[in-house]
């Protein structure tokens, strides 16, 4: 059998290992190692195993995942989001579908904090649910905006999204957080703007909230200026050169535990179990890292990506016509498989196909981030719909797949803004410092 | 096997607060290098210290994370399967979990020999490297055992750990 028909029938195998739900990770061990083994020999195989794993455990980029995941967490258990949230309320509650409006803004700013489109889903939801079913809010457009602005975690940095990206395509984690920024504000943006539309042609969708003083606002915006300030700190620190993505990892976790106890919102016990479950989640996001890092060398060894790559080249499209084909697939993948394990399976035929045709490779990150987010409210697993499914028990999944369409579609517009617009991309990466 | 699946715990519980405290010294490595840096004092070999804590953190989660079921899968079918393919699904891929983490204890076991043949040390503090070789061995030893636990519970008593008695 020649090198592809291997690579291929591996795949295959890979395939039906996670349909038969096989964890992603274990799949990819099994499939990246007998590659390995009989393409290049058990020697091959055990010296990569051993390699890879302790290059990967030890590597000194790879400690931002845990201290942003610590950075989330903390910030999840010490209510920092109800702060987020009740200072975009005091601004804009008033107007109609305001508070969701307001949900939008609290989920971008928590997104600033979390780096996590679950987490962002999670706590969002549990504050602002509440607050727009007693406004009498249709649970379609409450809902929906929750399970839409909770994605925003993945686009607008620090996002795990980016970091796994950067690890697995060699980019700069830094270019790639502020690669997110505007493309994430624009989708913010356009959450708004889809919100006033529903607003506008249905009224009773989202009655416009209570009126708040300008002392009420004042004070609101106060109670989030630390919030504001760790995220100014965080970001503006990356982009101004003064911290490696690393080293703001660092501070804006310490800084979030120490304005947890200072304020008395974080406890002993909360704090050991946020750093508990961020060793846990370290723990499965790592694990198919290295798993990523032993199938790569299997495809490249089985000329996967070449072979894709010929068939696309031979087909004699053009760039965008490509691009429009992989963002496709990922659009289709994403309803069916976890983003991050979709990432992480599909980058490396990819990825050599897109550098091949000079397309810029943070652009192209932010464009496969996006698709993801996209995926995160897709049917049938879209996971953050199961997430506010999770809070908002009374309202059928049905009706939250209903409310999510139209933050779809803006999202959709979204991406082809940024793929006529690579610069919206790519401005902020360009003039960065250092 | 109650008695096993206690010890496990506690060994599990043991590695999760390693890990812990090596998320939270990572943490406060990095800030003291920062402030230091910035009165022209950065900690000397921090970067030595991180990347060694980050296996601690990496590893000593492992088991944890296999006990809580934290491990991603594609559950889309699983309505669709019997009760008892799915048992022997999970039955086999904690089974297949731990003979991967036992395969990775051993070859970097292996490698750590090589380490110590050549004499590998971290850049500034010279750390030998098959110390932190070694610890990794031991979590992913830890998490193969741990693995197996849960196989042969589910295996022959029908026993899933995840669900009827969660790890707090």
């Amino acid at each position: 059998m020649s090198e592809p028909g291997i690579g291929l029938a591996f795949l295959a195998i890979l395939l039906v290992l996670l349909i038969i739900r096989v964890p992603v990770a274990l799949a990819m061990f099994v499939v990246g190692y007998f590659g390995i083994a009989i393409l290049n020999g058990f020697n091959a195989a055990n010296s990569t195993l051993a390699s890879e794993t302790f290059t990967l455990a030890s590597s000194p980029e790879l400690v931002v995942i845990p201290l942003f995941i610590l950075m989330g967490n903390i910030a999840s258990v010490t209510g920092l989001s109800r702060q987020l949230y009740d200072a975009a309320y005091a601004l804009i509650g008033q107007v109609r579908g305001g508070l969701a409006s307001a949900t939008i803004l609290g989920c971008g700013g928590f997104a600033a904090l979390s780096g996590s489109s679950v987490a962002s889903a999670l706590t969002m939801g549990k504050v602002a649910l509440g607050e727009m079913d007693r406004y009498k809010y249709d649970n379609r457009l409450s809902t929906g905006a929750v399970a839409a602005g909770g994605t925003l975690g993945i686009l607008i940095p620090p996002s795990t999204g980016f970091v796994i990206y950067a690890i697995l395509t060699e980019q700069s984690i830094g270019r790639l957080f502020m690669a997110g920024i505007l493309p994430g504000l624009l989708l913010l943006v356009l959450f708004i703007a889809t919100i006033s539309l529903l607003c506008w042609f249905r009224p009773e969708f989202g009655p416009s909230g209570p009126r708040t003083t300008a002392r009420q606002k004042l004070q609101a915006l106060i109670g989030a200026g630390p919030i504001v300030a760790v995220i100014l700190l965080t970001i503006g620190g990356i982009y101004g050169g003064v911290f490696s993505p690393v080293e703001a990892a660092a501070v804006g976790a310490g800084f979030v535990i120490i304005l947890g106890f200072v304020t008395s919102k974080l406890k002993l016990d909360m704090f050991w179990k946020a750093t508990r479950e961020s060793i846990v989640t370290t723990a499965t996001v790592m694990l198919i890292l290295i798993a990523a890092h032993l199938l790569n060398p299997f495809l490249a060894l089985s000329q996967i990506p070449q072979f894709v790559g010929d068939v696309l080249l031979h087909l004699n499209l053009s760039v965008y016509a490509v691009l429009a084909i992989i963002l496709a697939i990922y659009l289709v993948l994403g309803c069916f498989l976890e983003g991050f394990a979709m990432m992480v399976l599909t980058l490396p035929i990819f990825f050599p196909i897109i550098t091949q045709l000079g397309i810029d490779p943070i652009w192209f990150g932010v464009l496969v981030v996006l698709t993801l987010e996209m995926g995160l409210i897709s049917p049938p697993v879209g996971i953050n719909v199961f997430i506010v499914k999770s809070v908002a028990t009374d309202v059928p999944l049905g009706r939250i797949f209903v409310g999510v369409a139209p933050f779809w579609i803006a999202m959709l517009v979204a991406l082809v803004i940024l793929v006529s617009f690579p610069q919206i991309s790519l401005v902020l990466p360009n003039t960065m410092i250092n | 096997m109650r008695t096993i699946r206690n010890v496990a715990d506690r060994l599990i519980g043991l590695s999760a607060i390693l890990g812990s405290v090596g998320l939270l010294a990572e943490m406060i490595i990095i800030l003291t290098d920062v402030v230091g840096r910035a009165f022209g004092a950065p900690l000397y070999g921090s970067q030595d210290l991180v990347i060694m804590t980050m296996v601690t953190v990496v590893f000593g989660g492992m088991a944890i994370c296999d006990r809580k079921g934290g491990h991603i899968a594609i559950d889309l079918f699983e309505d669709h399967y019997s009760r008892l393919f799915n048992r022997i699904v999970d039955a086999g891929s904690a089974l297949l979990g731990a003979i991967i983490f036992a395969m990775i204890a051993w070859t970097v076991f292996e490698s750590a020999k090589l380490s110590i043949m050549l004499n590998l040390s971290t850049n500034l503090l010279n750390l030998p490297k098959a110390w932190f070789q070694w610890g990794l061995c031991g979590f992913a030893l830890l998490t193969s055992f741990g693995m197996l636990l849960r196989a042969v519970e589910l295996a022959f008593h029908n026993h899933n750990i995840h669900k009827e008695s969660p790890f707090v």
